[in-house]
Order: C-alpha cells, then structure tokens, then sequence
C-alpha cells in the first residue's frame, strides 16, 4: 500500500504543476492584452485628457490633422502646429528659423473620426439589409436542394477569406472597373462585401436556432409564412442577430486594409459634407481613423513630438472598437440567459 | 367537387351561422367537420410510407389512429392540414383527401384558410414564448381580429373549453412557459380552439405528461367532440379504447382495420390487428 | 360547452383580401430571395473578377519574358550573374575581416595593431577586388546596350498594338498615320553579343591575377580566421572554375530560342526574385512572399498554440466559476482589437523591446544575437499570436465544453484523476475540434494584413537559412503586405496590377482550403462526440 500511497502523492504532484502551468499560460494571454490596454491607455490618454476642465481636449477630437514645425528659437525648442507657425512667422517678422516639419502631428483627428463614422454606417446599411434577407431567404424560404447547400458552403467559406482580397477585389471592381475613384461608396461597398458572408451565416445561424415547433404551431393556426416569421420566428432570433451585427460593426470599423485603397484619403482638408454637389458626397475620399493610425505609424518618425497624435489616436480608436465590441459581448451574455429552449 | 366559391362560402360566416350538421349545396351527404381519404399514396423521397389509404373520419366523433412506430399514423394526420408542405420532398404520390367534400390538395385550395379550419395539436407542447393570453390570442391576432373585447372573450372562452381556465386566470400575462408539462399542452389545446377550428388533430397529445395531466387532457378530449371532429394519434392503447369512438390500426404504411373502438378492442376482424392490441408485437 | 355555439363570428370576413395577401406573400418571399440571389451573385463575382484579372498575368508575364530573351537581357543578366558572385565572394573578405577584428578586440587587443596585423589582408581584398573592374564595366556597357534595345522593341510593340486597334475599330487612315519604326534587332544583338569575346579576355585576366594573388594569399593572424579564409580560398578557385562554363554559355545562347508557355507559370510559382518597377527586368516570382507569410504563421502559431489550447483547457476544466465568468469574455474581448492598432504597438513598444533583449547580456550566447532589425519576423509573429490566440481559445474551448457529460463521469466513475480525464478523455474526444480551431487560427494570421506590413520589415527576399533559428529575426515581406503595399501603386491593367491579382488568388485559395479543412475536422468531432 505505501507504493500506491507515494504512487498517488507523486501523480498529484504532477497534476498540480500541469495545473499551474495551464494556469499560467492562461494568465500570461490576460496579462499580455491588458499591457496593451494599459500602454495605449496611459501614453494615449496624454493626448486624450486634460488636467484643466473640460479633461477632454476638445481640439485634438474636433481639428484636423496638421503639419507640426519644431525649431530652436533663442534657446528653446518650438513645436507649433502648420496655423500656429504661420501666425508666429508673422508676429516675428524678420527672423528666420530652419524649422522641421513633421506631418500630421499636429492638430486633430476630427475628419477621421467623421469618415469611420461615415463609412461604418453606409457598409452596415448594406450588410444588414442585404444579409438579414438572405438569411431569412436561406433558412425559412429556401427549399434544401444541392444548390442551396451549395451556396451555404460558398457562404461559410467566403467568411475566412482575407480582409486584403476584399480590398484586392473592391479596388479592382469599384475604384477602376467601374470608374468610382478612391470614394465612399467604393468603401461602403467593399466593407460591406466584406462582412456580407459573417451576417448571412450567422443570422441563419440564430434563425435556425428557433425551435421548428414554434414555426409549427403558428402555421397550423392558419398564418401565413410572413406572419409566422414575423411575428414567431424573427422576434426570437433578434438577440442573436443583433449580436453579430455588432460585431459586424466592429470588424468593419477596425478593418484597414480593404479601404487603404478603395476609401481612404491620407489627408484631407474639407470634411465630407463640405461639397459642391450632392453626388460629390458619394464619390469622394475620406480620411479614416485605422488609415491615420497606419500612416501615423508607418510613414512618420517615432519621437516626442509625433507620440502624441500616434499614441492619441490609437487611443481613440481603441476606445471606440473595444466599446462597440464589450456592448455586444454584454448583449449575447444577456441573451443567453434568458432565452433557452 | 366543389368550386372555390362554394369552398369559401362554407368558411364564411353567413353560412356556417349554425351548430348543426351542415348540409353542402353541391352535395347534402357532406357533414361539417368530415373527411374522406382515398387511395392515397405518399412518399418521402423516394421512400414510399403510406399505401393506398381509404378512410372516411366521421364528423363529430374522436377517432383514434393507433399502430407501432413507423407505421405512418402521424404522416397521415400531418396531411390532413398539410403540415408536410413543410418538409422538402414530402409529397403526396397518388389519391385524394377531402374535407365536407373538398380536396385539400386542390391548387385552388389556400392552405392558410385550410389549417385555420383543421387545428392541430403538437406532440412535444410548443408553446411560444409569449404569455398565456398572447398565445391564446395569437391565433386571432394574425387572422386579423383587433377588437380587444372580442380577443378577451374568445381567449376565457378557449382556456375555459381547454379546462385550464381556473387555474390560470390569475397569470395570463406570465409566460405560457411557467407552466407545467400537462397546463402548457392544454393551453396548446386552448390555442388551437380559439380560431375555431372544425377540427382538431392531436399528434399523442399527452405522450409527454405524467397519469393526472394525461387524465384531464383525455376528459378535455371527450367533451371536445360535442362541438369538434378530433382526430388523435396514440401510442397508448388503453387511451384510444378511454376517448374515442372510431379506431383506425395502421401497419407498415398500410390501414389494416377500421371500426368502432369497442369492436376493434373487443372482437378485432384482422389477426395482426389483435396481436398489436394484445401485445403480441409492437 | 355552450360557449362556442356561435362559430366563425370572431374571425372577420377575409375572402376578398385573401387573394390580395397571398400576393403580398409571395412578394415578400421575392424579396428575400432576391436579396438572396444579389448576395450570392456578388460574392461568385468577386471570385471570377479575381480569377479574371488574376489569369490575364499568365499571358502577359509570358511576353515579358519572351522580351527578356529577344532584347538580349538575359544575356546581359549570365555575365552580371558572375560579377554577383565575384562581388559577393567580396563581400565574404570583409565579413571574415569583421569577424577577426572583433575576436582580437575581445583580447583587448588595441585598434592600430589590429589594423596593423590586417594590413596584408586588406591588401589583398583590396586587389581582390580590383580584379572585377574591367567586368563591371562590360556588364555595365552591355546593359546600357540591352536596355537601348528592349526599350525600343517596346515602344514598337506599344505602337503596333494601337495600330491595330484603329485597324479594328474601322479607323483605316489613321492607322496609317502611325509609323512604326523598324527595329533592326539581328544587328543591335550582334553587336551585344560581341560580349562573349570580351567576356572571355576579361575572365582571362581575372583568372590570371586571382591565381597570382592566391598564390601569395598572406596569413591570418588568428587561426580560426585562416580556417575562414582557407574556405574562402576554395570558394575563389570554384569561381574561377565555373568562368569557361560561364563564357560556353554566352557562346550557345540564342535568343531564338523559343519560351514555353508553362514558364510564365512556373517562373510565378517557382520564382525567387520580386522585382517591380525596375529599369532592367521585373520578376514576379511569389516564393518569397510566401516564405515570409509561412514563416510568420509558423511563428505566430508556434507561440499562439500552446498558448490557446492550455488556456482552453484551464478556462474549461480547471478555473473556478468566476474566473472563468471573466477570462471567457476578456479573451474573446482581446479578438476586437483592431490589427490596425497592434501594429501599432508592434512598432512603438514590441519591435524596441526585441532588439533591446537581444542586446541584453542575457542573451549574449545566442549565436545571432545582438539582431539589428527591430520589425522582423519574430515582431510580427508575436503580435499575430495575440490574434490568434482567442481564435484557438474560443473554438477549442467551445470542442472542450461540449464534450458529452457522460464522458468525463464515466472516466471519474471509474477512478480516474482529473489530470487522466483530461488527458485520456476529454483532450482525444476534443482533438479533431481542437485542431479546427488551429487551423482556423491559422487562418486569421496567415490572411492578416496590417500587422505584417507594420512590423514585418517589408525586406523581399528569402531569409538567410544558413543562420538556422536566426532567420526569424530577419526582416520579410508577406503576401498580404505586398499588396496593401503596392496596389495603391500600380498602373491598371499591368503585368504588376496581375501579379498582385495572382497573389491575392493564391491567398485566396490557401485560405479557402484552410476553411474547407477546418470544416472537415468540424465534421469528425461532431461524429467523434456522437
């Protein structure tokens, strides 16, 4: 019996150091992402607050991005925004400076945050009425034949295809097939597409979810097929389409890549309303927040003076995504709860 | 065969502004609330499982469709208000079912009208999650009745006739699915009757409750047929010889007998049909 | 039962609006499918406007590369192929010379005696390397000659082509109009081909003075520098070898010689070299495109997976209710992060932190350290890791959980130990879920774009496998990254906007049987758990 007994010590042993390690490898994952939050949290809220009322800085949400000039001015370090220097080479008249000039550095990112706003709203109108349809074509409607099943297939696949090849095909299709130029609506298109495949799966995927006994009984009360769908089927799906809506909208507001080269302007000076025309409004550029965060990261220096838009604005965007994304994650944990059959 | 006009006429309410047999202008032998199969084939697929039905349910009267499983006694119940258009290549292959006198299948036929005057009653109790009152009245509401006095009325007259009435009066804006196993399959009852069907399938209504609750839903089932042409499936043989007038036995897709209850369960005309009854198979 | 004596009164009279409603319905149902039918038209569209901008490439790459031979750049190209491997037999000297500095610094040797210890040395890489002048400049005569001439085959070929197109559409006179000059190509390669006497006088000298200066080779002051230098030595008489082969196949080219069509294939498939915008020759070739994107995932999976599946297994099996009421959501929280923003990340804090610790004295065994690339295939391999991991938390976690009951209290039952369950019954029932989630986590980093193109380097060239697990840290180029990086670039309907098409079809179709795998592993684990 001793043998048994250090036998069973010794396999205890080994499961509690399995068990930490699991532990550990679980916690690392957490740690790892709140050191990200927390970085950009920090370094960005710098930029985002303010020690004096109002605590927001009002100008870095509400001006556009500008040039920053840094120079040497009787021993001090200057570091004006493009309006700023302009105004000091005019109260100094006489004095010339070799100022640097650092883009974007200076000023805000209001047009960026306008044209995310812009371009999440017009994908999504078009996802969702296009999508929610489907899924209520594919799952209610659809009889299950083999080209059914066979859209349904293409459907899933297409939903793991690369964010770049939607960007590859809007560009190709949108921006020069069809003549649209870098536009809003090329974007609008392009995101849209890109998250088409996601919403039709899953909204079917909650469609399917309610029991087909509710669909039963309220046919055999003598409704019709809308009403049953209408009025049985479609209320009790909502939650769970609802949710990946949401997550719809946060995957299309963090995506860069498909509007790199179908939407999105690196600078812009009017804001998007700010056109001639009304058809203008569709086919222009506009700037957008995950765009700026890679031009801002990529084509300028990283020191003291560009850390503040770069830090300021990944904060922002991090901010608004990760809002988007706990809202429906809070959502589904609800809904879980208190719909089961 | 009766013309769509005539089928309409029979629905609407000048007509069948009465509680007595019905006589058909076009042909007087049919009765409110009968039905008559003929020949009737049907397949899923290609995987024939009814055979040459020939039936004719009286008005009226419960009838009860008992055999082993599988042997297409819910198939069958499922075509009498078409519930197999659901299922994809679900057909019916040969043969006719009609209904005082019309066939159902008929192009002209509008299977939401069909189904509102053919109830049916769901094996597993489905009832939605809404409250008691909204899954009575729910019936009413997408036939197009607004009137709130109207609803109120018919939905104490439903649970009423359903015998759920007195104990749920108090709660009926609470979820039907509070409710126990046997309260939720009579308020499933209560919904099929508050549109006022003439007839009312019942797929082993009480397949899933406990002795009490399948007790008080057989006694519902025998005062139903003064005003209701009931057509069940059991499983239970005890159950058909309790609540029904009329037996049909149904073996491997084929009706083998039908006859009163009494006679089926005392003196059986086919050999097959006794060994079920005693117990021999099945 | 009195109550219902009055049938039909409650259900108003609908006869006339029936017909109406059915109408409505059927609408209705037109509408869904056909918003249905719109869904799936676009979507098959965009695979055949991917495939048909992708397959145009084929063609053109295959005049390009006939192009290639008819100018005589590829010519051109056999004899600046053996001034690389002079120069790189160059810049192999300074390397061992590097490597001899630093050994005698760390015996604190001073600097002038080093350089003076290596005056012979540099001496002699110095004459090495004056042995290549007269090559440098036939490549860089040969060059100008061969450009001349494929510029104006082009030009030819551009005009001829847009004559015929007025030809076509009818407009006779015009077409006329255009003079297409006449290229006398048999002359112009004449003349470049009187490279091949040069060449030979030429490698006739070098194969004089490297066997003179080989001969009087000085010796190096440190033995495993002549261990070095001894390799390189027999490197140099390799070189010298290969010059006669090198002069037989400038004599046998022909630029006649007809190219197969399945070369514009294979040189995309196979091809080593991406090369756009060049003055010279542009290549498409997609390996090393795709050997970075592999080597990322791998990277990325490497840390992603054990990563993954044990929190998977810890969240599922061993956390408490509340811990794993808060890690579930936080972790799936973590796959909203925009990849626009670790990249970022990558940038500002990941990519310092790298080249920092490889400096650190920690680390000073590693053979490859200290890097000097802080973006490199390590940065963007992490960073994608943190992607990947809530793919692979989620999905395993999901396998995990819905491991029937009955599975786990019969391995209790019978006297089995939690770690055993796991182990022995959960892990294998699970296994075909779990390794669907990897692929599909595979998935994500392999089709992720903006954090390769921050943090990869964005170098196109294949590692340096010599270096063994050094080569993760070099800088790459991935297939996602080059085309969010060239695309907004190119010229419609070039041979580069094609290539860019191709690669995205070669993505495109990576991750659909990426997909289509992970499905069929869904598929056993559903039969697995019955």
């Amino acid at each position: 019996m001793t043998a048994t007994a250090s036998n069973s010590r010794r396999v205890h042993l080994v499961q509690g150091i399995l068990f930490w390690i699991f532990r550990l490898a679980t916690y690392f994952v957490l740690a790892c992402a709140t050191y990200i939050f927390l970085d950009i949290g920090i370094k960005g809220s710098r930029t985002v607050f303010t020690s004096t009322p109002p605590f927001i800085n009002v100008p870095f949400l509400t001006e556009p991005p500008q040039t920053l000039y840094v120079f040497d001015y009787e021993g001090k370090k200057m570091a004006l925004s493009d309006r700023q220097f302009r105004q000091w080479k005019v109260e100094h008249p006489g004095t010339e400076v070799e100022a640097s000039s650092i883009a974007y550095s200076a000023g805000g990112i209001w047009p960026c945050i306008v044209g995310t706003a812009l371009l999440v709203i017009g994908s999504m109108i078009l996802a969702l009425g296009i999508g929610i349809s489907s899924a209520i074509y594919l799952s209610e409607y659809s009889r299950n034949g083999p080209l059914i099943r066979l859209v349904r297939i293409a459907i899933l696949n297409l939903a793991g295809v690369p964010s770049i090849v939607f960007g590859l095909f809007g560009f190709g299709l949108f921006v020069i097939f069809f003549g649209w130029n870098v536009s809003l609506i090329a974007g609008w298109f392009t995101l849209g597409l890109m998250v088409l495949p996601a919403i039709i799966t899953a909204s079917e995927e909650s469609l399917r979810a309610v029991p087909q006994g509710l669909r039963e009984g309220s046919l055999a009360l003598g409704a019709s097929k809308w009403q049953t769908i209408r009025k049985n089927v479609l209320p009790y799906a909502m939650p769970g389409i609802l949710t990946s809506s949401i997550l719809g909208i946060a995957r299309v507001a963090g995506e860069t890549a498909p509007i790199m080269f179908t939407a999105a302007y690196a600078m812009k000076d009017e804001l998007p309303w700010q056109v001639t025309r009304m058809t203008d409004f569709f086919f222009q550029g506009v700037m957008a927040l995950p765009y700026h965060i890679y031009v801002v990261s990529s084509k300028i220096p990283q020191n003291e003076y560009t850390e503040r838009v770069q830090y300021g604005s990944a904060f922002v965007f991090l901010f608004l995504v990760m809002l988007i994304a706990l809202t429906s994650i809070i959502l589904r944990e609800r809904s879980r709860s208190r719909l089961s059959w | 065969m009766v013309s769509v006009a005539e089928m309409s006429e029979i629905t609407s309410p000048t007509v069948v502004n009465q509680t007595a047999p019905m006589p058909n202008p076009a042909n007087p032998k049919v009765e409110r609330g009968m039905i008559e199969i003929e020949q009737l084939d049907f397949a899923y697929g290609t995987n024939k499982v009814l055979h040459d039905i020939n039936l004719s349910i009286p008005a009226r009267a419960v009838t009860a469709f008992i055999g082993p499983s599988g042997c297409g006694k819910t198939t069958l119940l499922r075509c009498l208000n078409r519930m197999n258009d659901l299922i994809d290549s679900a057909r019916i292959t040969q043969g006719s079912i009609r209904i005082e006198g019309v066939d159902i299948n008929a192009s002209s036929v509008d299977v939401v009208d069909l189904r509102r005057r053919v109830g049916m009653v769901f094996q597993k109790s489905n009832p939605f999650p809404k409250s008691i009152y909204d899954n009575v009245a729910y019936g009413l509401r997408i036939a197009g009745t607004t009137k709130r006095t109207l609803i109120d009325e018919a939905v104490e007259k439903s649970l009423r006739s359903a015998a759920l009435w007195d104990e749920v009066k108090d709660r009926l804006h609470v979820s039907g699915y509070g409710l126990s196993g046997g309260q939720q399959q009579r308020l499933c009852i209560a919904r099929a009757l508050a549109v006022e069907p003439e007839i009312v399938l019942m797929d082993e209504p009480c397949s899933a409750l406990d002795p009490i609750a399948t007790a008080k839903v057989e006694e519902l089932i025998r005062q139903l047929k003064e005003q209701y042409t009931i057509v069940i499936v059991t499983h239970n043989m005890q159950q058909a010889g309790r609540c029904s007038d009329h037996t049909a036995f149904f073996y491997l897709g084929r009706l083998i007998e039908f006859d009163d209850t009494t006679k089926i369960f005392s003196n059986p005309g086919q050999r097959q049909t006794e060994e079920y009854i005693t117990g021999r198979f099945g | 039962m009195e109550g219902v004596a009055d049938p039909r009164t409650l259900i108003p009279e609908r006869t006339k609006s029936r017909r109406a409603q059915v109408v409505i319905e059927q609408a209705i149902k037109a509408f869904f499918g056909g918003n249905a039918l719109v869904a799936v038209i676009v979507l098959a569209l965009i695979t055949i406007f991917l495939f048909r901008e992708g397959f145009g490439f084929f063609g053109q790459n295959l005049a390009n590369l006939r192009l290639y031979r008819q100018a005589g750049l590829e010519y051109v190209d056999i004899i600046r192929g053996n001034a690389a491997q002079h120069e790189s037999l160059s810049r192999k000297l300074s390397e061992i010379r590097l490597r001899e500095v630093r050994v005698m610094e760390k015996r604190n040797v001073p600097l002038e005696e080093i350089n003076a210890a290596l005056a012979p040395f540099d001496q002699f890489a110095s004459a090495f390397s004056d042995t290549a002048e007269n090559l440098h400049g036939l490549v860089s005569d040969l060059t100008d000659q061969a450009s001349a001439l494929k510029e104006q085959l082009f030009a030819r070929a551009e005009l001829l082509a847009q004559r015929n197109q007025l030809e076509r559409s009818g407009a006779q006179t015009e077409a006329e109009k255009i003079v297409v000059p006449e290229v006398d190509r048999a002359a112009a390669l004449a003349r470049l081909r009187e490279g091949s006497a040069r060449f030979e006088s030429v490698s006739a000298e070098i194969t004089a003075k490297l066997y003179n200066l080989l001969a009087q080779a000085p010796a190096m002051p440190d033995p495993a520098g002549q261990k070095h230098f001894e390799q390189w030595k027999t490197r140099a008489r390799k070189y010298l070898a290969g010059l006669p082969a090198a002069s037989e196949k400038l004599r046998t080219w022909s630029p006649d010689t007809p190219i197969p069509w399945y070369r514009s294939i294979s040189s995309f498939l196979f091809g080593r070299d991406w090369v756009t915008a060049s003055f010279w020759q542009d290549w498409y070739g997609i390996i090393p495109l795709l050997v970075g994107s592999v080597l990322v995932s791998i990277v990325a999976l490497v840390i992603a997976v054990p990563l993954g599946v044990a929190s998977a297994i810890y969240v599922s099996e061993i956390a408490s209710r509340h811990e794993k009421r808060l890690i579930k959501p936080y972790i799936e929280f973590i796959s909203a992060i925009p990849s626009v923003v670790l990249g970022f990340f990558g940038i500002a804090v990941v990519g310092q932190a790298v080249r920092a610790a490889s400096q650190s004295h920690f680390f000073k065994w590693v053979s490859f350290f200290p890097i000097s690339e802080r973006l490199n295939i390590f940065t963007a391999g992490c960073l994608l890791a943190l992607m990947a991991v809530p793919t692979i938390f989620t999905l395993s976690e999901d396998a995990l959980r819905n491991v029937p009951r009955g599975f786990k209290e019969a391995s209790y039952a019978l006297g089995a130990n939690r770690l055993q369950t796991i182990a022995r019954v959960l892990v294998p029932a699970s296994l075909s879920g779990i390794v669907s989630a990897i692929l599909l986590g595979l998935g994500r980093v392999i089709g992720e774009t903006m954090v390769v193109l921050l943090c990869a380097g964005n170098r196109i060239a294949i590692p340096d496998f010599t270096q063994g697990l050094g080569a993760i840290f070099q800088p790459v180029h991935t297939m996602t990254g080059i085309i969010a990086q060239e695309m907004g670039e190119v010229v419609r309907g070039s041979t580069h906007y094609r290539a860019l098409f191709m690669v995205g079809l070669v993505l495109f179709t990576i991750t659909l049987a990426i997909n289509y795998l992970a499905q069929k592993f869904v598929a056993r684990y559903r039969m697995s758990i019955g």
